[in-house]
């Protein structure tokens, strides 16, 4: 009998230890996520404005989401945001793997040059902001200054102003910060990298770049869909840089999901629209969150680790 | 203007109202209570705090500043306040071009001031810090630009002569706008030197394409209240801005540039005309700026219509309706403009809302000997009295202005037309206002 | 090509990279150190001609200067909230990672999925929401409010890198230990807890480097020196009329300072501990 409820509150307590270990966890996600949007899911709703508190109990259904998927300029910035997006992680990888590689291969001072390396993540995303204002700045720019020293031109180039230049400028800015977290991820996957499959493909006489793209690189991948993951989790993070920098101007040819959501919201006030576009940006970055997880475990039961 | 016409009669109404509380500090009036205060930060803003003590040592009350921050922070900051209702704060910094946002948040000051503090500010002044019939803020200065230029240029006898001969008058500091464009396109010679340049982004353009419609002869909305600044005059007006950008006689970067950005520019000698604020004026003839004793200043110069260009504004204190020491906080927004109050301002050369204390600084100043800062506090003095117009009053400024500027940048970068540019953002103007209506 | 002529290949590589890295960075903190005209200067002045520390003077209010910045205030409220964040994160992460990583339940993808997500919400789509749920609860401008927000920013990435540790480690080490006659709980904190240490650490850094660089919700959560981080103090240079490019840089050399420090101690960890948390997990 004593062992019969023995064995019952072990049972019910081994169900239970999960759930009371993950309660701290859950408790806070409630508080300061999800509670503050089912909040805001409401307010798309109304045409809520900031400064008349009053408008939050009128209800409008789905005015305000009608309005921007019939207005042309926000479908503008969500297309840029998406493709701003695809192209800075794609070569934030690129150049992620080949800064891995080169320190892979330097035995004397790496572990300064991986500080060195991670030395961008150090700096808060609207520090970076500031930072390439200031470079790209087309008066007193360290961008201009050196062309101009250098004699490649003699005009004030206005990084800032031109729209492909711009959003090349921030594209630089956004890179520059976020490469390392590749870097770091890479390079951690190729010192995890087993010694054999490389000694045996040299034994099969296979060339620097066979190896390279048949054995390192199926190897590094679930390390490449891991950092994709992580950046896609705070790819926002790039506002702080555009506002800064840019602030979505000139004539919106930077705009980004993200200014354009502070600015109708907190300049203009219309909080209900800016939460109505806030739930299409928040649906896309769960895509891309989404998009990189479901690769991740793929590659992760490819290499036989995932349970 | 028409907007702002109506309020001057009730303005008369407010005048004789009943006040409540003495503008004068009594010794220990507020013995022990404190005054919860949210100021405008920065280094123009903050000299005027330095009297503070003198008002807690006055009145025995404490104040205690919440939050100093620049205005678009402050802005926020407040908004969000408002959002939530966490108004537990008596006084704030205010701007008239900000003011009509804020509702109901803050008091009408007819109610609870002193007649005798807010009549001794110009009646131009007290007639913009009006919202719907109620004075919301009282003003510590004001704000309107007036167009410095390089003297020499205009002394040189080549330049004289080679504009003659290409434009056919006289080489004279500009009275129209027309001949500032000319004047900026004769002496500009990218990318090392600018005929003019002009705040190109977020309320600053707004405001001075605004300006340029009304002195065109233009009006912002029409008798109906919807937007009208797509008309000829506006098409007008926008195309000043665009035709010097084609020509190259203003900085390709001007779409990106904010108030810091034209003084800076102007300062460092490579631009010739520049419209701006008066608090620049010490700085361009100071030990900082590459035309130190170069510096010339006149009146804005004049739109078709013959109207001077005159977009102003003020920087003011308002009470909040949920104060809970109206008299206290009424004391020390009176206190904080008063006439020792604003010649402190104005000696960093911030212009007063009084006109004594406009007089008395120039008198000040010529005692001084300092003729520049004379000449300075006389020309914007002239045209705070006679040209200053605020932005429409209505809190849908700021939301129009975020709709309108994108539109004005796309047509100076050459994306549009100014006809196209301006319908587009009318459209949108009038939709923010039926959503209202 | 002989391997001599591909290290030298390879440094040389290696060198165009690193100054492609540091340069911005460096050249924001050397103007730090420079006098404001020389910043501005046209022609560009390339090589300091004078360093000063006046741009420190100034933001520490020393000497004659037009407007000190609390930034004694600032950097402790930083200290405190990224420290404290990131250690409740921590702890946290080690309990629900732990259950990931030893538990089998229902919803448990689900759950892991779903805590996911709850980090990709934008901090500009979520910062209107939590103020007013934060004003509600009187929690504005203050530490509390924002170690709470960056404890739950910093929970998903914390439970992930520490599941994936977990996971490397063999059960059995534990069962043992349990034989052994330890408790569960004494099992974990004497055998497992250590082995994990290199993947707590990296989620450690993760974690203060995100609250220590935050500014998107911070901006909007605090008000005064109560609370006001160095990323949100560092918008006080830019005034109404003018950007103070000199005090900026100093101050973010001040930013970056503990930043750099502390992910130097803990760099050696960090690589071992993304090596085994991500992947294998």
């Amino acid at each position: 009998m004593s062992v019969l409820t023995n064995i019952k509150r072990k049972m019910f307590s081994e169900q239970a230890t999960p759930y009371v270990l993950l309660l701290p966890a859950i408790i806070m996600i409630l508080i300061v996520v999800l509670f503050p949007l089912l909040f805001s899911l409401y307010t798309s709703f109304t045409p809520y404005k900031l400064t008349r508190p009053d408008t939050l109990w009128k209800f409008v259904g789905l005015r305000n989401y009608e309005r921007i998927f019939t207005d042309w300029d926000f479908w503008v910035a969500f297309g840029r945001t998406v493709l701003f997006l695809a192209i800075v992680i794609n070569l934030e990888f690129l150049f992620g793997l080949g800064i891995a590689l080169l320190i892979n291969r330097i035995t004397w001072g790496q572990r300064t040059l991986r500080t060195i390396m991670m030395f961008p993540m150090m700096f808060s995303p609207i520090l970076v902001g500031f930072q390439f204002k200031f470079i790209f700045n087309d008066n007193i720019g360290l961008m201009n200054n050196a062309l101009q020293s250098l004699g490649i031109t003699d005009q004030a180039i206005p990084w800032l102003v031109d729209g492909t230049l711009a959003m090349g400028a921030i594209a630089f800015a956004e890179i520059w910060m976020s490469t390392s977290i590749f870097a770091i991820l890479l390079l951690a996957g190729l010192f995890a990298m087993p010694k054999d499959p490389l000694e045996a493909a040299q034994v099969d006489g296979c060339n620097a770049w066979q190896t390279f793209r048949h054995i390192t690189l199926p190897y590094l991948m679930p390390f490449a869909y891991i950092a994709m993951t992580i950046r896609s989790l705070d790819v926002a993070r790039a506002y702080d840089v555009v506002d800064t920098m840019t602030g979505g101007g000139p004539a919106g040819r930077t705009e980004l999901l993200w200014t354009l959501i502070a600015r109708t919201g907190y300049d203009s006030a219309s909080m209900g629209k800016a939460n109505a576009m806030a739930y299409v940006s928040i649906l896309l970055s769960i895509a891309f969150t989404y998009f990189f997880y479901t690769k991740l475990v793929a590659a992760r039961r490819y290499m036989g680790g995932a349970q | 203007m028409k907007l702002l016409g109506k309020i001057t009669t009730t303005l008369m109404a407010g005048a004789t109202a009943l006040s409540m509380a003495g503008g004068m500090a009594h010794a220990g009036e507020f013995d022990g209570y404190t005054l919860r205060v949210k100021l405008i930060g920065g280094a123009q803003y903050e000299p005027l705090y330095t009297r503070i003590p003198e008002w807690e040592e006055m009145t025995g009350a404490k104040v205690e500043i919440l939050s100093r921050k620049n205005h678009f922070e402050l802005d926020r900051e407040i908004k969000q306040d408002i959002a939530s209702g966490s108004i537990n704060w008596c006084v704030g910094s205010n701007h008239t071009s900000f003011a009509p946002q804020y509702g109901s948040l803050y008091v009408d000051l007819n109610v609870i001031m002193d007649d005798e503090a807010i009549n001794a500010i110009s009646e131009n002044v007290i007639n913009a810090s009006t919202v719907d019939g109620r004075l919301v803020q009282l003003a510590r200065h004001s704000d309107v630009s007036n167009l410095y230029y390089i003297k020499s240029l205009y002394e040189d006898e080549k330049n004289k002569a080679d504009f003659k001969a290409e434009y056919g008058y006289d080489l004279m500091p500009p009275e129209t706008w027309a001949q500032v464009k000319d004047q900026a396109i004769f002496f500009a010679d990218p990318p090392n030197f600018y005929g003019t340049q002009y705040v190109g982004k977020d309320e600053g353009i707004s405001g001075r394409f605004y300006e340029m419609l009304i002195a065109e002869g233009g009006t912002f909305f029409d008798a109906d209240g919807k937007a009208a600044f797509n008309s000829p005059e506006g098409v007008r007006a926008l195309q000043w801005f665009v035709d010097l950008y084609e020509a190259k006689a203003v900085p390709a970067g001007v779409p990106n540039y904010l108030w810091d950005d034209t003084g800076l520019g102007f300062a460092s000698g490579n631009v010739a005309l520049n419209l701006d604020w008066g608090g620049w004026a010490s700085y361009f003839n100071s030990d900082d700026s590459k035309i130190q004793g170069d510096v010339g200043l006149i009146r804005a110069p004049k739109g078709s219509s013959g109207k001077r260009t005159g977009w102003s504004g003020s920087h003011s204190f308002s009470i909040t309706e949920a104060c809970d020491n109206k008299q206290a906080a009424a004391s020390f927004v009176s206190f904080l403009t008063n006439f020792d109050s604003q010649m402190i301002e104005a000696r960093t050369g911030l212009l007063p809302t009084r006109p004594d204390a406009i007089e008395a600084i120039i008198e000040e100043s010529k005692q001084a000997g300092d003729d520049w800062l004379v000449h300075v506090f006389e020309t914007f003095g002239a045209s705070m009295a006679e040209d200053a117009f605020a932005v429409p009053s209505t809190h849908l400024w700021i939301p129009i202005s975020n709709e309108l500027f994108p539109e004005l940048q796309a047509a100076i970068v050459g994306e549009k037309n100014a006809q196209q540019a301006l319908d587009d953002a009318a459209a949108a103007a009038n939709q923010l206002i039926e959503d209202e209506g | 090509m002989s391997s001599q002529t591909k290290t030298t290949l390879n440094w040389i590589g290696t060198f165009i990279v690193m100054l492609i890295i540091t340069m911005p960075g460096i050249w924001v903190i050397l103007s730090g150190f420079r006098p404001l005209q020389e910043i501005l200067a046209k022609p560009a002045i390339w090589i300091p001609q004078r360093l000063t520390l006046d741009n420190f003077r100034a933001i520490f209010g020393i000497g004659e200067t037009q407007i000190a910045i609390p930034v004694v205030a600032y950097f402790r409220n930083s200290i405190i909230i990224a420290t404290t964040s990131t250690l409740v994160a921590i702890v946290v992460g080690i309990s629900g990672g732990y259950a990931f990583a030893r538990y089998r339940f229902r919803f448990k993808n689900t759950l892991f999925l779903g805590l996911m997500l709850s980090r990709t919400v934008p901090g500009i789509a979520l910062s209107l929401p939590l103020f007013i749920l934060w004003a509600r609860l009187g929690w504005i401008d203050t530490q509390f409010g924002l170690i709470l927000v960056y404890v739950a920013l910093n929970v998903p990435f914390t439970i992930w890198l520490i599941d994936g540790f977990f996971r490397q480690i063999p059960k059995e080490l534990a069962e043992a230990a349990e034989v052994d006659g330890c408790t569960r709980w004494q099992a974990f904190w004497r055998i497992e807890f250590p082995l994990a240490k290199s993947g707590i650490a990296s989620a450690g850094i993760f974690a203060f480097l995100t609250s220590w660089n935050e500014y998107a919700l911070a901006s909007n959560l605090t008000r005064s020196t109560n609370s006001k981080t160095l990323p949100v103090g560092l918008t006080d240079f830019i005034a109404q009329f003018t950007t103070d490019w000199a005090g900026m840089c100093a101050m973010a050399f001040i930013i970056i300072v503990p930043a750099l420090v502390l992910t130097f101690i803990v760099q050696k960890h960090l690589i071992a501990g993304l090596t085994f948390g991500g992947v294998k997990g």
